[in-house]
């Protein structure tokens, strides 16, 4: 299991990723809006979706777990 | 038992090979096992073939008993591409590596002291247990710890490599600690101020010398460590690429080197990397790549401070230290590691005599409750303070966004660029539209019958005196370029400044915000 978390404060802009999906290394799995920037969270590693813990339009701190790789 | 001429050299030699045998075998045969190279091949590595010169093989152990080979130091000076480099290698096939009064105080101290009197870089190959406790007699500690004083002394001076091969327990951890670059060994180096069977007696935690201070915490996250690698091998090839960007002291230039790279070629495919859109994120690596000489680029700290990307590389076939926003990590914001990352880079990128190119594309320093708790002012002042005392040749690219702070540590106008040039869709502001719009105008917005639609006109209108126009219609910035002309104008701008020469104010040294 890989918690992949927000470095840092933002909303959660556009969750491109759905439990069950196969994500490669890198994958886009949603994007944070940050600082006025658009900014990619990627898949650390390949795996599968076994979670995703926020919703669009969510304020998530830093460290906070957005998606749970099994 | 003769005792003639030839007896006399053949027990030099004697003694000469049972030295050049480490720990013997079986201890050699344990440094293998852990993936590890031996001392000697090592330095074989670092050094150009055949140009290794030894002081102090016959060293021993301080009670004169033939425990100790060479006292588990090995000390002398070689060639890297021709230049003169010195080294102090630590042998963990003898006592662990652990530093013995000779080794330290007539050994690495010799090296020290011949390194600065010639004004030589130092590589230290650290595989140490750390002090070797067996000698320590009482209170004479207190004649110890001249290393790290010297250490002091030469920074600045000549370049001063940490290579971590192996463990590096307790106060020898100082050694990287103050050196300028610091590679690591995945899995086989660590380094701790307390090793562990320390740490469980001073506190009760029970932890691993790896888990404690191995590559993947010094390396990602207390940016202790500069580079992780995979094997001693390649270690040694970083250490070596490491120094071929620096001159040998402060008193030199850095080496030209012929790469072959046309210095006035158009830049292409920028238009493929870089969206014009500055809410989206790209790799600014990429554009690194595609702006330096080919095959040039050495990053540095590239796992630590991701948002901030700083390393060497080559602008026809000079050396130039470059120090770049990464929109890809934290959309580019600048926060305490990466303003202290580059804080880093920057100053020593000045004392070697490297130039230093900025590569701005940045919305700012993260603000909020989370990064003042960190002291962003404090370390923030850092990068406002190397980037002000710099005075190597500096050119700056505004990219993209250039906003707040952020303008001003990357080398904005204030800071004495040599050059500062910006790209087409530049946007240079105290902050961005958005963000302006909110402060600015946020009367408007509410009291409009369609605030979304107000806003966004608003946006617009503050985007538009936010091109880089304005700033070029006062002569703020040198000049607007094309994209692809970016290659030749850090060249040329880095060409105009050669002869640079500043002078300040007398002073003993500045007050850095550490």
């Amino acid at each position: 299991m890989t918690e992949v978390k927000a470095e840092l404060v933002g909303n959660v802009w556009k969750v491109k990723t759905e439990p069950g999906a196969q994500v490669a290394e890198e994958d886009e799995l949603l994007i944070l809006e940050s600082m006025k920037m658009e900014i990619p969270v990627t898949a650390p590693r390949a795996g599968k979706v076994r979670e995703v813990r926020v919703k669009e339009g969510e304020v998530v701190k830093e460290g906070q777990v957005l998606v749970v790789l099994e | 038992m003769t005792d003639d001429y030839e007896s006399r050299v053949s027990d030099l030699e004697a003694r000469r090979k049972k030295n050049l045998a480490m720990g013997g075998a079986d201890k050699v045969a344990r440094q293998r096992e852990k993936g590890k190279l031996t001392v000697r091949e090592r330095i074989d590595l670092l050094f150009d073939a055949g140009t290794f010169i030894e002081l102090g093989l016959l060293a021993q152990n301080r009670d004169g008993s033939d425990t100790a080979p060479a006292d588990g130091v090995v000390t002398g000076h070689g060639d890297i591409d021709g230049r003169q480099v010195w080294v102090i290698a630590y042998d963990f096939t003898v006592m662990a590596g652990s530093m013995g009064a000779v080794g330290e105080q007539f050994k690495a101290a010799r090296v020290r002291e011949l390194a600065l009197r010639y004004r030589k870089p130092i590589v230290w190959l650290l595989d140490s247990a750390g002090a070797r406790i067996q000698e320590a007699s009482g209170s004479t500690f207190a004649g110890t710890g001249w290393l790290f004083a010297d250490q002091v002394y030469m920074s600045g001076v000549i370049p001063q490599v940490a290579a971590m091969l192996g463990p590096c327990a307790a106060g020898t951890a100082y050694i990287p600690g103050l050196a300028d670059f610091v590679p690591m060994v995945k899995n086989t180096s660590s380094m701790a101020l307390g090793g562990a069977r320390l740490v469980k007696a001073a506190t009760g935690e029970e932890v691993s010398d790896h888990d404690m201070g191995g590559s993947q915490v010094h390396c990602y996250e207390s940016g202790v460590g500069d580079n992780e690698v995979e094997s001693d091998e390649e270690c040694i090839a970083t250490v070596r690429r490491f120094l071929s960007y620096l001159p040998s002291s402060n008193a030199g230039t850095p080496p030209f080197a012929e790469t072959g790279d046309p210095a006035d070629r158009a830049v292409e495919g920028l238009d493929k990397i870089v969206p014009v859109n500055p809410r989206a994120a790209y790799d600014v690596r990429k554009v690194i790549k595609a702006v330096f000489d080919r095959d040039s680029w050495f990053e540095v700290k590239p796992t630590w401070a991701r948002n901030i990307v700083v390393g060497f590389a080559r602008a026809g076939g000079h050396s130039v230290g470059v120090v770049a926003n990464q929109p890809m990590q934290k959309g580019g914001a600048l926060d305490s590691d990466a303003a202290d990352k580059a804080a880093r880079f920057i100053r020593m990128c000045d004392a070697f005599n490297v130039p230093l190119v900025y590569l701005m594309d940045v919305p700012g320093f993260l603000v909020g409750s989370q990064v003042e708790k960190e002291g962003i002012i404090r370390h923030g002042a850092k990068m406002l303070y190397a980037t002000s005392e710099a005075t190597v040749p500096k050119v700056t690219v505004i990219m993209r966004k250039a906003y707040g702070a952020g303008y001003y540590v990357m080398c904005g106008k204030g800071y004495q660029p040599d050059t500062i040039v910006a790209w087409p869709f530049a946007e240079i502001s105290v902050m961005g539209p958005e963000g302006a719009v909110n402060i600015i105008f946020n009367k408007q917005v509410e009291a409009s019958d369609n605030p979304e639609a107000t806003r966004a006109e608003m946006v617009a209108k503050i985007r538009e005196s936010i091109n880089p126009y304005l700033a070029a219609g006062w002569a703020m910035i040198d000049d607007v370029i094309d994209p692809a002309e970016t290659r030749r104008v850090i060249v040329r701008g880095l060409e105009q400044a050669r002869d640079k020469k500043v002078d300040r104010p007398w002073r003993k040294h500045g007050n850095i915000p550490v």
